[in-house]
């Protein structure tokens, strides 16, 4: 066998063109394999940390209070013990902090937008902070009373800059609408999609404009060391507050503001929770993050087709051009499962040398292009979430390319391998092309 | 050796420090008694009642003019602008009851809480525009400088707002008549320092007020400019000012839903 792999070796040295463009070939599919990867994975990645920074924890205790039965609100009553229960059911979060939850209008001198409007401690909000980039401002003055932070389009839409006011106005129970003004603290940079609609303001702002108390907050979110453990958390601090006597509605995905129609028409009042994780939450960016993955995998599958093809044919060509060369070997007492051997083992180590170097080639781009801090298109920084483009290398797609690329070529060269192992020594010696 | 310039130069010195300042540059207390000036001679401690006409322009839309009553009872704090033309905006209404703004539209038959940035009408007029004069209770003052306004000689003085006073903007410039006393220019900004608004009183009427016993002063017409979109601008004509006590249950909800049915 080592005798085979040195012919081979040597084979693709001396023919050094041919090595060159088919290797060359199978480092950009390899290449492009890991970077398509790296873009999927890159906005995956974005979405989720994003969207379980800004829309949901990975557990959420969130519910809804109704004064009667037709009426409810996204708010959290006795909050306070609720909290220490929820942190004594589960001591090992990586953080546990409470929004208050609002909707409204925000309205400047120049123009009104609808959007969430989020009372959050941002002293508290390590996750939210490590996702937040600002444009303008300081975000540690989002922790002063009566305060705002918006992203650059709104403020864009506003017309509004740092330091400037703005009204907030809001449905509030028995049908009356109520207004704050606040001020614009911090401007956050564009974060796409999962910002679109969403805003933060000081807690006292949420407060204040529902006529809340102190201690009713709109939901609690649990953060994880891995958010994979976010099934198994939902389950026990299910079971552990029906425990605690707390009342809890059937699980059901998707974001809290879907649920108000279904809570609504159900005939109770007062407190009910609502324990979610962030797949629950995010249920409507899955199905994004899914499509996406379908039209990477096709993209994939469709490259890898035409690397295989491109090997067949490769190696179509090469057997042709080395007839000849074949007829001698096999005159000198070569068996057929040796030629063949020798032909498959040229494309193994051709094509596994090939991929791993467009693996490498495509990481390092990966790198480049992640500090370079590409800027993208405001159309496309709704899709990535993200005003510069970001792209994360996957083991997976690393291995995919690793693995499947060699296979596949061998797969490619096996049957013109079988063909130059199978012709008669005299009619090779005699080819003659 | 003493050079040539040595004298004249002295002199020079000594002679503007002699020379004492200008008169008409205020210190704190000064600009203090400006603004409490300009309270008290607005200020009526009985009620007030006046016909207020508001002529709104907005960029691509017609001139819309629109009537209202003004009602104050300035003892209590409490105001109520009713709407009465044109037809369509007749029983909307303002209500200002402790430190609250509410406004109800006949149309839903509702209760909105709105805040001091709340464009009267839709107008480029805030409530403390059809108020009486708070400038001592509200703001903190610096005076910058006595200039020229056209023809008029003004103190220009810059306000700040009070820790937990409720004003339209956080920071406001006067130009006050340095004769007449009354304010002729006002500018609003945002505390990013943006300029909102530009507003004018041309026109200053007074009329006694047998509660105050002796003269109240009301603007009698006003023109506001919004800096932000340059085109939209508010003219408002205040007439038939009544300070006779007006009845005790004016300034209620219930008064006000009733005058739209």
């Amino acid at each position: 066998m080592g005798r085979l792999i040195l012919i081979a070796v040597r084979n693709l040295l001396l023919n050094k063109r041919r090595s060159l463009l088919l290797g060359g070939a199978t480092v950009a599919v390899a290449m492009l394999l890991v970077l398509l990867a790296a873009l999927g994975a890159g906005i995956q990645d974005t979405m989720l940390k994003s969207g379980t920074a800004i829309m949901t924890g990975h557990v959420n205790v969130g519910g809804f209070y109704k004064i009667t039965s037709g009426q409810a609100i996204p708010a959290l009553t006795y909050a306070n013990k609720l909290l220490e229960d929820v942190k004594e059911l589960y001591p090992d979060a990586r953080q546990v902090v409470d929004r208050r939850r609002g909707f409204g209008k925000v309205v400047s001198n120049s123009d009104t937008i609808l959007a969430s409007l989020t009372g959050i401690d941002i002293m508290e909000e390590e996750v939210l902070r490590s996702v937040l980039r600002v444009a303008e401002g300081n975000l540690d003055d989002l922790a002063n009373p009566r305060t705002i932070m918006l992203f650059e389009p709104q403020a864009e839409r506003l017309n509004v800059v740092v330091g400037d006011e703005v009204t907030l106005s809001a449905p509030v129970m028995r049908g009356q609408n109520n207004s704050l003004d606040v001020t614009v603290a911090v401007i956050a940079k564009d974060m796409g999609l999962i910002t679109f609609m969403s805003s933060f303001v000081s807690k006292d702002t949420i407060r204040d404009l529902y006529e809340m108390d102190d201690n009713t907050t709109g939901v609690i979110f649990i953060y994880l060391d891995d958010e994979d453990d976010a099934e198994d958390v939902q389950a026990h601090l299910r079971a552990g507050l029906m425990d605690k006597d707390y009342r809890l509605m059937d699980r059901q995905e998707g974001p809290f503001f879907h649920k108000f129609n279904l809570v609504q028409g159900e005939d109770w009042t007062g407190q009910k929770l609502d324990i979610t994780t962030w797949e629950d939450e995010l249920s409507g960016l899955q199905w994004t993050l899914k499509t996406f993955d379908t039209v990477t995998t096709i993209l994939i599958g469709v490259l890898l087709v035409i690397i295989v093809v491109g090997v067949m044919n490769a190696m179509w060509i090469n057997v042709r051009d080395r007839t000849r060369e074949i007829g001698t070997l096999r005159a000198i007492g070569m068996g057929r499962a040796r030629v063949l051997i020798m032909f498959v083992l040229e494309t193994i180590i051709l094509s596994t040398v090939a991929a791993a170097l467009g693996v490498a080639l495509g990481a390092g781009i990966t790198h480049l292009l992640n500090a370079a801090q590409i800027p993208v298109s405001r159309g496309f920084q709704i899709f990535l979430m993200s005003d510069t483009l970001r792209m994360a290398v996957s083991v997976d797609s690393a291995l995919v390319a690793l693995i499947a690329i060699p296979l596949l070529t061998t797969i490619g060269a096996f049957f013109p391998a079988m063909r130059a192992a199978k012709l008669k020594p005299v009619t090779a010696m005699h080819h003659v092309g | 050796m003493i050079s040539r310039f040595f004298y004249p130069t002295v002199m020079t010195l000594l002679v503007l420090m002699l020379v004492p300042k200008t008169a008409s540059a205020l210190d704190k207390e000064g600009v203090h008694k400006v603004l409490t000036t300009i309270d008290d001679r607005q200020s009526n401690s009985g009620d007030y009642k006046s016909l207020a006409y508001v002529q709104t322009t907005e960029k691509g839309r017609d001139d819309m003019v629109m009537e209202a009553v003004i009602y104050r009872r300035d003892a209590d704090d409490k105001l109520m602008i009713l709407i009465i033309k044109p037809k369509s905006e007749r029983g909307k209404g303002y209500l200002r009851i402790d430190k609250n703004l509410w406004m109800y539209d006949p149309a839903v038959g509702r209760w909105e809480r709105r805040t001091e940035r709340e464009r009267i009408a839709g107008s480029d007029s805030r409530r403390s525009d059809f108020d009486e004069s708070r400038l001592a209770e509200e703001y903190d003052a610096e005076y910058v400088a006595e200039k020229k306004l056209g023809k008029f000689k003004v103190h220009h003085i810059k306000l700040t707002e009070k820790k937990g006073a409720d004003v339209p903007y956080p920071v406001t410039e006067i130009w006050v008549d340095t004769k007449s006393g009354n304010v002729l220019k006002r500018q609003d900004f945002a505390a990013s320092g943006k300029l909102m608004r530009t507003s004018y009183t041309p026109k200053w009427k007074t009329l006694y007020s047998e509660s105050k016993g002796e003269k109240v002063w009301y603007p009698a017409e006003m023109r506001f400019y919004d800096e932000v979109e340059k085109d939209n601008s508010t003219i408002v004509i205040l007439k038939s000012v009544d300070l006779r006590t007006l009845p005790a249950n004016i300034f209620t909800k219930a008064w006000l839903e009733s005058k739209s049915r």
